[in-house]
């Protein structure tokens, strides 16, 4: 499956390049930076890889750090730095002290854009571009409710504590349960298991004593809801409804074969290939322009929504084809709507 | 700053015999020293075959880290002295930093006031934990086990992890402070405290009672030291060091964010147990380093910081860690061998 994703985002850069002709001999140097390994984060690999060819760029390395620690992604973006690498994707390990690192970027005539996770405002990233997290929980929420008929009980699976993220998904889910009007309540929800071990502890633990108590499941974390869907697999019980999260292949297999109703898509390879087309276009010269339609979040003023979609059985196979259209159509009109380019 | 490594009251034959060496071959024959040569030939390398290694930033980042991971060292080294150990370093930490934020940011209290409390904290958390360490006769590790989950749950819950972003400004100033051109006022502090324990282990009854204690609690015990009290007041100065380092990282980031030491402060505990072990702190406890700890830090942070210029995988730092971590304990050993075929020591 992420054999086809990258195939048809190679298909979506072709395409692209009508729209975003390339720049030879562009001194600019991409660091596409994570907060530490998570599958999320593959397609950006890709993504550099094909920016850098398409838009000649001198650089378009993915880089890792080796754990999820703010400390480690803050001592790899200051070696990145003093590499020479001049702009910075980076998905924040923390969203408020991931700003002190970037602040020595801009310092030392570098740029960055928080990417699939925001910084908090004030911060001298450029902007956020990211999925909207509250507004993707709320969605895939109605969608569960809309496959529970419209009540019933729901048991929510989520990330860290510590990703102000999470507090916004769990929100957004209670939102979307509140405007039943009682019909659907959030009974459990079940954070910090975005990790294999804590979530096929707590997962299995908590379905094997309240299986019969739930009528829905919505995950917001990828871990979970894998394990999620793995677990209703093993159940064999589909009169539990679930709405996931992201593209692994045990989620798509799982709406394929009816245990899982269907999960919210984000955009990573989006993500990585406009933002290092953003990145380049600003080191020749181009400049935001403060009036660009920027959207909110509950961290910034400064949003760009890199696109979700909710894909079910009937879409499964061709959700490629959505996330392209996005990606193509953002990147189409960036330059009009947010950069002054002389 | 001296050398510092302090000995049990209780002496061993090794201990007699060293004694006796002249000053130089015992200072070559020091821990500390092979830690030196080491980071003088990592440095070395790296400055020649890496142009940005020596950049005035990169020192500066350098250095900045040096400080910090020296300052969660010495935490750690403060109770593994007395024989035990304290998982919740990262926990008290990350606790303390972020009751900073809620004293100088939402309640406006001055810095000279916010930051005593905050270490007053840090040795309370850290005087609990040696207080039902005391009490219960259970070992440190599981005692701080638990702590560690609840002093972190305690903070996510009162804070809603939610960071305080707002702190005075020479909060921020002083994290990117530089003295003498590149290093950065944070391994100033980091010096100073290590200055002071010096004299703590050195030359303070105190100090002397702290290795007793460690070195063989009953006979410590028989010979008057109130080995309980000791314990306790080891946890609380780790608790405050811990407390200190979580300002510390408060300064760097500009912030005081509830994920600074990761989730339940376990991304600090790699760095609290490698600094002082490498620097000649025994574990079984009743030996200290301060310098070692130092060095032990230094040593781990340029070799790191030299990996990642050399753009090796960030996957393969850990292991190359290992593998010099491994030769350094192996060529110390050979050293020795050496010398005492020669009949030198």
């Amino acid at each position: 499956m992420r054999t086809s994703l990258i195939k048809g985002g190679l298909a979506a850069v072709a395409a692209l390049m009508l729209v975003a002709p390339a720049v030879a001999g562009s001194d600019t140097k991409v660091a596409l930076v994570p907060g530490g390994p998570h599958p999320y984060f593959g397609a950006w690999e890709q993504a550099g890889k094909d920016a850098m060819k398409d838009f000649g760029l001198a650089a378009g390395d993915y880089r890792v750090p080796q754990k999820w620690e703010l400390a480690q992604q803050s001592q790899l973006l200051e070696s990145l730095l003093t590499q020479g690498y001049n702009s910075f994707l980076i998905f924040p390990g923390d969203a408020v002290g991931t700003n002190a690192v970037v602040q020595e970027i801009v310092d030392n005539k570098g740029m960055a854009i928080a990417t699939a996770g925001c910084l908090k405002d004030p911060t001298p990233a450029l902007f956020c571009m990211g999925t909207d997290t509250g507004n993707s929980a709320y969605l895939g929420t109605k969608q569960l409710i809309k496959a529970m008929g419209g009540k019933g009980r729901i048991a929510h699976f989520t990330g860290f504590l510590v990703d102000p993220n999470t507090q916004l998904r769990i929100d957004a889910v209670k939102k979307a349960a509140d405007e039943t009007n009682g019909a659907v309540t959030v009974v459990q929800v079940i954070a910090d298991i975005d990790a294999p071990q804590p979530a096929e502890e707590k997962i299995n633990a908590y379905l094997a004593a309240h299986a019969n108590d739930v009528d829905g499941i919505v995950t917001t974390a990828w871990v979970p809801a894998v394990t999620a869907a793995n677990s209703l697999r093993k159940i064999g019980d589909k009169r539990i409804k679930m709405v996931g999260i992201d593209h692994d292949e045990v989620v798509l297999k799982a709406i394929k074969d009816g245990f899982v109703n269907g999960t919210m898509l984000q955009n990573p390879y989006g993500q990585g290939y406009i933002g290092s087309y953003v990145l380049n276009k600003l080191r020749s010269g181009c400049k935001l322009k403060e009036d660009a339609p920027w959207k909110s979040n509950a961290l910034t003023k400064k949003f760009v929504d890199s696109g979700t979609v909710f894909v079910d059985a009937g879409q499964v196979d061709t959700y490629v084809d959505a996330m392209r259209g996005i990606t193509k159509t953002i990147l189409a009109n960036f330059e009009k709507d947010y950069m002054t380019c002389s | 700053m001296s050398s510092v490594v302090t000995e049990p009251l209780t002496e061993n034959t090794g201990t007699g015999e060293q004694e006796r060496l002249p000053v130089l071959l015992r200072l070559l024959l020091s821990n500390e020293f092979g830690l030196l040569a080491l980071i003088v030939v990592a440095a070395a390398i790296f400055a020649t075959a890496l142009p940005g290694f020596t950049s005035p930033f990169s020192l500066f980042t350098l250095s900045r880290q040096i400080g910090i991971d020296t300052m969660i060292g010495l935490a750690m080294m403060a109770v593994i002295v007395s024989g035990g150990l304290d998982l919740s370093v990262g926990a008290i930490g990350a606790s303390s930093a972020m009751a900073f934020g809620y004293f100088a940011e939402r309640l406006g209290l001055p810095l000279a006031a916010a930051i005593p409390f905050t270490l007053a904290l840090g040795a309370l958390l850290g005087g609990i934990n040696g207080a039902v360490v005391v009490r219960s006769g259970v070992h440190s590790f599981i005692i701080t086990l638990a702590s560690m989950s609840i002093f972190f749950g305690v903070m996510i819950y009162l804070t809603k992890a939610q960071a305080f972003n707002g702190l005075p400004a020479d909060v921020t100033a002083f994290g990117r402070m530089k003295v003498l051109g590149s290093v950065s006022a944070l391994l100033v502090v980091t010096l100073a405290v290590c200055g002071g324990l010096t004299v703590l282990y050195r030359l303070t009854r105190l100090g002397r009672e702290i290795l007793a204690a460690g070195a063989n609690p009953r006979a410590a015990e028989l010979s008057g030291v109130p080995v309980g009290r000791t314990v306790i007041i080891c946890h609380m100065l780790t608790g405050a060091l811990a407390a200190l380092a979580g300002l510390m990282l408060t300064a760097r980031t500009g912030a005081a964010v509830p994920s600074m030491a990761g989730h339940l402060g376990q991304d600090w505990l790699l760095p609290a147990f490698l600094a002082p072990v490498l620097g000649g702190t025994l574990l079984t406890g009743g030996r200290v380093s301060v310098i070692g700890t130092l060095l032990g830090a230094t040593f781990v942070t340029v070799i790191t910081s030299g990996l990642l210029l050399m753009r090796v995988s960030e996957f393969w730092v850990q292991a190359f860690l290992g593998f010099m971590l491994l030769a350094a304990v192996l060529i110390d050993r050979a050293r020795h061998t050496i010398l005492k075929a020669r009949g030198m020591v």
